[in-house]
Formats: C-alpha cells, sequence, structure tokens
C-alpha cells in the first residue's frame, strides 16, 4: 500500500478541501521563505532561514490541529460555541484596553508567563462564526421572527465587532460581513438583514463619534487617512505602487518561484502585500490558480450545503469557507488597490502564529463537517 | 408571496452569495490583469528607477605643500552625526532602556550646556512627538569622535537598530592657520576661486566616481557591484615653492611692524634671485576680527610706489649715458617747481648741491626728478622705453588669479602734462604691484636678468612628479652691465649712508631702497590721506640670493617713513635667513688651508707599523726614513709634508728613551732590558728618572705619565 493511499484512507472527507490545504501550506513556505528575506536580514542578520523554520513550525502545529479538529465531530463545536463566546467577549475586551500595541494599533494579548502573544480577534471569529451557525441552525422554525431569532443571532455579532472595531476595522468588517453571509444564507428576512446593513453603517458612524473622545482608543485617523488616499491618490501611496510594480514586474508567468526584487521595498511582503509577491514570482497565472484555490474552497462549502442545507455543519462550514474567501479576496483586493489599504493576512499563507492557526482550526473543521456529511449521504 | 420550499430558499440565497464572491475575484483579478497591461510599463519604469540609482563617491583633493614638503592645505574628512529618532527600526524596549544613558552621554560629552534630563526629554520629545528623522547630533566631528559616539548606548546596537547617521563630509585644512593663506586661497561654492586654489582648481580637483547602489529596504542602500563603476581619482598634489621658514618668519615680522605702527595693511614677499622663485609672500589686512590674511595686497594691489621707483629713472639715465656717480645735481634745498606744483624732499636740507649718488641715497624727490625732467622733458618716450625695457609696464604673469596690471603712463597717450614726467621719475602718476617692483630689484640683483616669479615649482601624484614648472627668464637683459653695477652700487650706498643705514648690519652686506609714498594727496587743503612705507631690495649685497620688498599701507604710529616702518622688516627677514642659510656666509675654508704648527702635531711615539696605518687612516702624506717595520718612530714636520723619524738611543743595553710614549710601549721597552719600573700618573710618558743612554742593568727608572 502506497504512501498516498495510506494518506487517503486515513484522511476521509473532502479530499478536494484537503488538496487546498496542502497546496496552500506548500505556497505559504515558498512566498514566506522568499518575501521574509529582508526581515530576516534586518533583524537576524544572515540567518535568513529562521523565518523558514519558524513558518514551517508553526505550519505543523497548524496542521496538526487542523487534523485534530477535523477529528472531532462538529456537533461538538455547536455545544462549545457559548462557552466560547462567554470566553471571547471578555478577552476581546481586555485586548483593547490592555493589549499590546503593534503598529500603533491595540490587536494583541499576551499570555503572562510564556511571552507568547496572539491575536484574540482570531479566536473570536471561530467562536462567533460557530456560534451563529449554531443559532441558525437551532432557530430554523422560527428564523423570520425578529425577537426569537433575529437579535439573539446579532446581539452577540454587535458586541464582538464592537470590541474589535476600535483598533481592527478590517477584521470586524470582514466578521460583520460573513455573518451576514450566514444569516443571509440561513433564511434570515432580508429586511432584517438590510437593517444589519443599515446598523453597521450606524456603528460606524458610532465609533467616529467615539474616535473623537478617545483618540487613543479608536484609530480613525489612519481609516481616515486610507480612505482619503485611496479615493484622491489614483497612484497610491509608497507602498501600493510598490505592490503594483511587483504585479507588473510578474506578468502573466511571473519570474519565478523566490526572485521577487520587489519584497525588499514592499512593507510586510510577508503578510498584508503577499499576494503581490505571489503575483511578482508566479504571474497572472498563479495568482489566478491561488485565487481559484479559495473560490474553489467556498464551492465545496456550498456544496455541502446543497447536501444538507439546513444542518448545523453546512452552515458552520460555509460560514468558515466564506470568512476565509472573504479575508483571501479582501487581501487580494489590497494588492491591487481595489480597497484601501488594510492589513488582512492571506489565510494559510501569509506568515504570522494566529492568522495561521486560526485557518488551519477553520480548515480542520469544514473538513469535520464534509467528513461526516459525507458519511451521512 | 410565493411559498418557495425551504431547500430551494437556502439554495438560491447560497447561489446569491457564491455570484458575489466570484464576481468579487473577478473585479480583483481585473484589476490585477490591468496592472500588468495596461499600467504595466508605466510600473516596471518606477521599479527599475527606484531600486537602482548612481550615487556619487567623491575622491580626495589634492594637498598643497610647501617646498620642503609641509603641508599647506589639505582635505581631511569630518563627519556630520544625526539621529533617526523616530525610526521604527529602533526598538521600543531598547529606546526605553538606553535612553537615560544616551542622555547621559549627550550630556557628558556632546553637548554639557543641557543636563541629562534636558537632553532625554529633547530626544524623546523628537522620538514620540515630533517624530523626527533627521535629527543633528553633532557637526564635523573626527574620524575618532564617531568611533566613540558610535559606542554610545542604543548607538552601539548599528546603524538600523540605533539610529544613528553618520555623513561624510571633507574640510579644508590649512595646518599653518594664517600662513600664506590668500596666496594658498580657497575654492567655495558662489564666491570667486581665490589663489593656489583657484588657479590649480583643474590639479587639485578631485573626479567624482560614480557606484550603482540596490535599494534593499527603506533607506538601505547596498552596491551592486563591489568597484565602482566609475572610480573616484583623487586630486594631485601642488609642490609650491614657499618655504615655510621664510614664510613664517615674514609673517611674524610683517606682523609685529604692522602693530608697532598701527597700519592699515601690508606685504612682505621674498623671491630667490636666480629662479624667480617666490619663497615667502605675507599679505596682511585689519579684520574686524584681527590681523589675518584678508587680501593679496602684494599681487593684487597696485599702488603707487613712491621712492622705490626712483631705480628704475636712474638706471635710464644710466642707460642713455652721459652722467656719473659724482656729477652733481642742485637739490634747491629740498624743493623745486615744475610748472604749477612744487615738488619737496621729505626733509628740508640745508644743501644745495648733492652727488647723484647722494640724491639717490638721500632719495632726493628734487635731485632725481630735476636729472630725469633735464634729460627726458622733451623725449618722454625714450623714459618710456627705458620703462618697457626693464620690463615695469607688464603683469609678471604669476600663476594665481588676480594679478593688477600696472598702470604706467605712455607718452604717446591721453593724460600726459607737464608734471607727469618729473613725478613719475619719483614714483607718483603711475601704480604697481609689490611683486611687479620686486621682479624688476630681482632682476637688477639677478644681473638684469628678469625672472619670472613663480609659486608652484611641481604637481605630483603620489609623490610622483606629474609637471615640474622650470624658472622662466621674462627678459634676458634689462640694461647693459655697467648700469646694472651702477644701480647696485647705488642700492648699496642707501644702506651704507643712506635713508637706511640705521638698518646696517656687519653680519652680511645688504642693498636696497626705501619708499615713502603719500596716500590720497592733493585733497583739499593739499592734505595728506597716510603713508605707504616700503622697502626693496636682496641680500647679500656681493652676490645676491634673496630678494625681498616690504610694504605697509597707513603706519599711523612710531613713524612712517620706509626706512622706519618696512626696512625693520626688510632687515629681520634677511637677519633670520642669513643666519639659518648657510650659503649666504662665506666658507671659512676658502682661504689656504692653515699649516700646522709643529706643538700641534701628535707627539706620540709608536711601531713604525702601527703609525703608517693611523696616517693611512687619516690621509696624511708622509715619509719615513727606517725600513725595519718593528722600529720606534715618531713625527716630525718638513717644509711640506711630514717625516717619521726613528727614534734614537734605543741600544739594548741601555736605558732607552721612552718619553712620549703610552704606558704599554714604555714598560715593554723598559722591562725586557731588564730595568725595574716606578710609574706615576697617566697618560704619555713625559718625564723620566734616570734619563736615556746610562746602563739598563740593575736600574730602575721612575716615569711619570701625563
Amino acid at each position: 500500500m502506497s504512501l498516498i493511499n495510506r494518506i487517503g484512507a486515513e484522511l476521509r472527507g473532502d479530499r478536494v478541501i484537503w488538496m487546498i490545504v496542502a497546496v496552500l501550506a506548500l505556497l505559504s513556505i515558498l512566498t514566506v521563505y522568499s518575501s521574509a528575506g529582508t526581515l530576516a536580514f534586518r533583524e537576524r542578520g544572515d540567518n535568513t532561514e529562521f523565518y523558514l523554520m519558524k513558518q514551517i513550525l508553526i505550519l505543523s502545529f497548524g496542521l496538526f490541529l487542523t487534523y485534530i479538529f477535523y477529528l472531532i465531530h462538529y456537533q461538538k463545536f455547536s455545544t462549545v460555541a457559548p462557552y466560547a463566546l462567554m470566553i471571547v467577549i471578555p478577552l476581546l475586551a481586555l485586548t483593547l484596553f490592555f493589549g499590546k500595541n503593534i503598529n500603533s494599533a491595540s490587536r494583541w494579548l499576551a499570555v503572562p508567563g510564556i511571552g507568547i502573544t496572539f491575536q484574540t480577534s482570531d479566536i473570536a471569529k471561530l467562536a462567533i462564526i460557530t456560534y451563529v451557525a449554531r443559532m441558525i441552525s437551532a432557530k430554523q422554525d422560527v428564523i423570520k421572527d425578529f425577537q426569537s431569532a433575529f437579535i439573539p443571532i446579532i446581539l452577540p455579532v454587535v458586541i464582538v465587532c464592537g470590541l474589535i472595531a476600535p483598533a481592527d476595522l478590517s477584521t470586524a468588517i470582514i466578521i460583520f460581513v460573513t455573518c451576514l453571509g450566514m444569516m443571509f444564507i440561513g433564511r434570515v428576512d432580508l429586511k432584517y438583514v438590510l437593517l444589519l446593513i443599515f446598523c453597521g453603517i450606524v456603528m460606524f458612524a458610532a465609533l467616529l463619534v467615539l474616535a473623537q473622545h478617545f483618540p487613543g482608543l479608536v484609530r480613525a485617523e489612519t481609516w481616515q487617512e486610507r480612505m482619503r488616499d485611496f479615493l484622491t491618490n489614483s497612484d497610491g501611496k509608497f507602498q501600493t505602487q510598490q505592490a503594483k510594480i511587483a504585479i507588473a514586474k510578474g506578468g502573466w508567468f511571473g519570474n519565478g518561484p523566490g526572485s521577487s526584487t520587489q519584497r525588499n521595498f514592499l512593507p510586510s511582503p510577508y503578510t498584508d502585500y503577499i499576494y503581490s509577491i505571489i503575483m511578482e514570482e508566479y504571474g497572472l497565472f498563479g495568482a489566478l490558480s491561488i485565487m481559484s484555490l479559495f473560490i474553489l474552497l467556498f464551492f465545496r462549502c456550498v456544496r455541502l450545503v446543497t447536501i444538507s442545507p439546513k444542518a448545523f455543519g453546512a452552515v458552520l462550514a460555509v460560514g468558515l469557507g466564506l470568512i476565509l474567501v472573504i479575508q483571501a479576496l479582501a487581501n487580494m483586493a489590497v494588492s491591487v488597490h481595489l480597497i484601501p489599504v488594510s492589513g488582512l493576512p492571506m489565510p494559510m499563507v501569509s506568515m504570522g502564529g494566529t492568522s495561521l492557526i486560526f485557518s488551519c482550526v477553520a480548515f480542520g473543521m469544514i473538513l469535520s463537517v464534509s467528513k461526516y456529511i459525507e458519511q451521512s449521504k | 408571496m410565493a411559498i418557495i420550499n425551504v431547500k430551494d430558499e437556502v439554495l438560491i440565497r447560497i447561489y446569491v452569495v457564491l455570484l458575489v464572491v466570484v464576481a468579487i475575484a473577478v473585479a480583483v483579478f481585473a484589476k490585477a490583469v490591468r496592472i500588468v497591461t495596461v499600467e504595466g510599463a508605466k510600473w516596471r519604469e518606477l521599479g527599475e528607477k527606484s531600486y537602482v540609482k548612481f550615487v556619487d563617491v567623491p575622491g580626495e583633493r589634492g594637498s598643497i605643500l610647501a617646498e620642503d614638503g609641509s603641508v599647506l592645505a589639505t582635505s581631511l574628512p569630518f563627519f556630520d552625526l544625526h539621529m533617526d529618532c523616530a525610526s521604527p527600526s529602533i526598538k521600543e524596549e531598547d529606546f526605553k532602556n538606553s535612553i537615560d544613558s544616551l542622555a547621559w552621554c549627550f550630556a557628558t560629552y556632546i553637548d554639557p550646556q543641557y543636563t541629562a534630563g534636558a537632553w532625554k526629554q529633547f530626544l524623546w520629545e523628537h522620538r514620540y512627538t515630533h517624530k523626527t528623522h533627521f535629527l543633528s547630533i553633532k557637526k564635523d566631528a573626527t574620524f575618532e569622535q564617531v568611533g566613540f559616539i558610535k559606542q554610545f548606548p542604543l548607538f552601539r546596537k548599528g546603524r538600523n537598530k540605533g539610529g544613528l547617521i553618520v555623513q561624510r563630509n571633507s574640510k579644508r585644512e590649512h595646518p599653518f592657520k594664517m600662513m600664506a593663506q590668500r596666496t594658498i586661497g580657497y575654492v567655495r561654492e558662489g564666491a570667486n576661486p581665490v589663489g593656489i586654489e583657484g588657479s590649480f582648481n583643474r590639479t587639485l580637483r578631485d573626479s567624482v566616481g560614480k557606484k550603482l547602489m540596490q535599494k534593499v529596504g527603506a533607506d538601505v542602500w547596498i552596491p551592486v557591484n563591489d568597484l565602482a563603476e566609475i572610480e573616484p581619482k583623487s586630486g594631485d598634489d601642488v609642490i609650491t615653492t614657499l618655504d615655510v621658514n621664510i614664510q613664517d618668519v615674514a609673517q611674524q615680522a610683517l606682523l609685529r611692524a604692522l602693530e608697532h605702527h598701527q597700519a592699515e595693511h601690508g606685504t612682505a614677499i621674498v623671491m630667490e634671485v636666480k629662479t624667480g622663485k617666490i619663497k615667502a609672500i605675507a599679505n596682511i589686512g585689519k579684520t574686524p576680527t584681527g590681523w589675518w590674511e584678508d587680501y593679496n595686497y602684494g599681487i593684487a594691489a597696485a599702488t603707487e610706489p613712491g621712492s622705490t621707483f626712483k631705480l628704475a629713472s636712474i638706471m635710464a639715465l644710466l642707460e642713455d649715458g652721459g652722467i656719473r656717480m659724482t656729477d652733481s645735481v642742485d637739490i634747491e634745498n629740498g624743493q623745486h617747481q615744475y610748472f604749477d606744483r612744487i615738488m619737496e624732499d621729505h626733509e628740508k636740507t640745508s644743501a644745495t648741491k648733492l652727488t647723484i649718488q647722494n640724491a639717490f641715497a638721500a632719495s632726493s624727490n628734487v635731485g632725481i626728478s630735476k636729472l630725469v625732467f633735464n634729460k627726458y622733458a622733451q623725449k618722454p618716450e625714450l623714459y618710456y622705453q627705458h620703462l618697457k625695457d626693464f620690463g615695469l609696464p607688464y603683469p609678471t604673469g604669476i600663476e594665481i588669479e588676480g594679478e593688477s596690471a600696472p598702470k604706467i603712463k605712455d607718452p604717446k597717450d591721453g593724460g600726459w602734462s607737464g608734471v607727469t614726467l618729473p613725478w613719475m621719475s619719483i614714483g607718483y602718476e603711475l601704480q604697481i604691484t609689490p611683486l611687479q617692483l620686486l621682479t624688476f630689484y630681482n632682476a637688477v640683483a639677478n644681473g638684469g636678468k628678469m625672472m619670472k616669479p613663480y609659486l608652484v615649482s611641481e604637481t605630483q601624484r603620489f609623490n610622483h612628479t606629474v609637471t615640474a614648472y622650470k624658472p622662466t627668464i621674462l627678459r634676458e637683459s634689462i640694461a647693459k652691465a655697467a648700469t646694472i653695477d651702477q644701480a647696485k652700487k647705488l642700492l648699496e650706498s642707501v644702506v651704507e649712508f643712506g635713508t637706511a643705514a640705521h638698518l646696517k648690519t656687519d653680519k652680511y652686506r645688504f642693498a636696497g631702497k626705501t619708499g615713502t609714498a603719500q596716500l590720497n594727496y592733493g585733497g583739499a587743503n593739499n592734505s595728506i590721506g597716510g603713508y605707504q612705507a616700503s622697502f626693496a631690495g636682496y641680500f647679500p649685497a656681493e652676490k645676491p640670493v634673496f630678494s625681498c620688498i616690504v610694504v605697509i599701507s597707513k603706519p599711523t604710529q612710531n613713524g612712517f617713513y620706509g626706512g622706519a616702518v618696512a626696512g625693520p622688516v626688510f632687515r629681520e627677514i634677511a637677519d633670520r635667513i642669513a643666519s639659518t642659510h648657510v650659503q649666504l656666509s662665506e666658507p671659512v675654508n676658502l682661504k689656504g688651508k692653515p699649516i700646522l704648527a709643529e706643538r700641534q702635531l701628535p707627539d706620540d711615539v709608536g711601531l713604525k707599523n702601527d703609525m703608517e696605518k693611523v696616517l693611512k687612516q687619516l690621509n696624511v702624506k708622509h715619509v719615513s726614513n727606517h725600513k725595519k717595520d718593528d722600529y720606534w718612530m715618531f713625527l716630525k714636520p718638513k717644509s711640506d709634508t711630514l717625516q717619521l723619524l726613528a727614534r734614537q738611543g734605543m741600544r739594548k743595553d741601555l736605558v732607552p728613551n721612552v718619553l712620549g710614549m703610552g704606558l704599554k710601549d714604555a714598560i715593554y721597552n723598559l722591562e725586557n732590558r731588564g730595568i725595574r719600573v716606578v710609574f706615576i700618573g697617566y697618560g704619555k710618558v713625559a718625564s723620566q728618572v734616570p734619563s736615556a743612554g746610562v746602563s739598563a742593568a740593575g736600574q730602575t727608572v721612575t716615569i711619570k705619565l701625563e
């Protein structure tokens, strides 16, 4: 029995999603190794392998978690979700007020004693999506009702997004939009969905008012600056221009793995602008393939819904798939200057601890769903 | 509302979402395609531009050296230090941990005007409030200082994490400070180049190289290749004719005189007679901040020379012949009227008639002008022709920029009046620079051969000559030999018994002429706007080696005559040169060799072999009257040579004559004959008892050494 067959036998569930995980993980290693060179040179002297090893380690741990979550029956997630949310909300508050400042945004929380910092919003993503999926499937019979369905679903979403938004607006928007999408798919009344969109705008306005009073807490200045820059300057600022240069240099077929030069000029080429580097090294075709992988992932999640439309698992999978694909597309859109600079990493690919772990866990949960849905078919 | 089944509703909705997602993806990809295709060329070009560029790599400007290699001007590297306070590369904890000790270092080593606390606050504000990326820390730091500052806390973390920015600059340094500064000059942006720096800029200038640099991050550039694409070239060195010792004494003496007489400015130039090399040129003027080389008075300022010009007048007369030094001239008690103007001598005298020599030595304006006027009033062009022969109406063509051309009226041109000639003959109504006048005096000292004055003897690259500049002859002969001889005698008489007699010294002889010119004369009420005191001459008088001119403008205290103000400066310079330049003194061994007196001869007695060896070593010619090598000999002078004579009375059975021998030789001779020896003292045997000739058997001889 060959090794591939062994692994195939071991890993059931959606093989396509497994393949997507593998390809993205491989791409992550290649691109991070290529693009972290400057960072490594600056921070570590000649030790450019440092970030490669670090990425491989985190990725290995992440894939291990994928496997663990894949093994767990997805119904367990539903049980845990409310408790997880109860833990996550205080953590988010803690982060907002006492978190560690990185690039003047309070997004990180240090675990005392072991010197590890993590982005609480990544945990929040999993918790809130699981919770929303649970509520949608639980309230299917009364889903069109405002009082008994809409409010209990939306309230935690508003709280979570409200706590994340001051320091990390883009993540808050991503979560909000994902939950919106899930509710839309979960048959929540259209007028409430529209109301929700309206609510989101109101919340954003409230945030801006808040910014006037607590300038340290809310990064309204940065948003305004980025928006203004996006709307008025068609060529973009230095980093945007460098990203475009990278894309233009890559052309259709790219310059080949590891041959990027723009990695030297782009700020955070290994996270925010990783898609630019991918395009420089693998060209438009390479970039299209990566983009297609995420779309394909979403397709596979949608497929789960078509198999069992009302089930918690299907809603959860489509929610997780949605957040992964939205975040990936947002990252790509920043690179091509379609939306303002946001600072969102590309799931599974960008360097970085918490984001990668979140992506791996999300994949694990999707795979768990796919495994049991396929089994029950 | 149509009832749709649950599954269909979910599916419709999910396909809507899927459609939105795909639409976004298409939009993103379309934008990417647009960047690659439509905007592609623009971005690629921008990319090429922004990450490689040529950076200037400066070379070193050449140095200006004195004749002996002393550095007069050179470029030294200096560093400007800045701090990138708000650099994101400086880690927060590093900054916060180091700020106190860094501030202490600043307060202790960089600017103690501020306390460590003030420095800390200052740096803190520049990091967090002003977000300064280029805060000036120190200007003109030396290499050593930079090394020290690099060790400060935080800075020692390196360029990126420390935030210290070092910029290298080059500064022109003059190790001898004021020395000949105006002549050495400068090249500055926005100012006309001055002096040797200016004239030899092409030689001294470095050529800037180019280096292709690649950007590897914000503000981090690394060279693409190891070597610069265009290597920078260092400038060549310029070796001047200046002698730092002579320059030093000229400057010191001039400065002392300027201070003593509270003058406005002055110049002193020393030239080598044979070559025209300028050995020293000092220009000092009064500036608001003190005495300084503020203008090249010696080269750029043409003024009315006054009496020093009389040499030219008298030489013109001598050239045309018909006068002798002993002829007399009526000086009319020191006053004579030419048309509407009265010419006066400096001092009224009761004398009426003076010999021409005395009139020159005493610098009588009336005497000299009358001689010239009588001779040339009808043919002034003849006088002018002589001045042309003497090279006086022409610039010297010295290498550096800014030489003033002399202004000497040509009778053919306008502006010539009846009084022009007499006044011109005593150095008025014409303008000439000190250097031009010195060139003329130098020609006289050089037997009529006029040398071009020059300042640069060669240019060198890495201590190898690139161009050597040889002495240039301007005029092979400016006058007849007889005229030159007479002129020299006249100049000597000025020092012997004329206006510079008080400067005479018995150490060496010098010759020259004093000058005291009125400045800005002929104002309201015939007022005089001060004097210009000068002295031009050469030394030693017999065989001139150096010529020198000293001009001091507007002395206000302790006299104003050339002999009193400028003359002493000339003497001081000449004194110093005479005492330090052996070639100026007569060799003591020129006369016949002194003959050795007999009593000065060594009175040694020794074996012939040894004596001859010594004499041969000393290269002393001698003859010998004995053939045996081991015979005892002594020296005796013959009329023109030395003789080695055999000592008599050395028989084996008698007491020998040991006078003049050393103790070793004496004991050898005595004891070999069985004689006991008693000796006193040391040196050579001066006496012996008993004396030679008595029987040796059983004798005891007492010898006394001295």
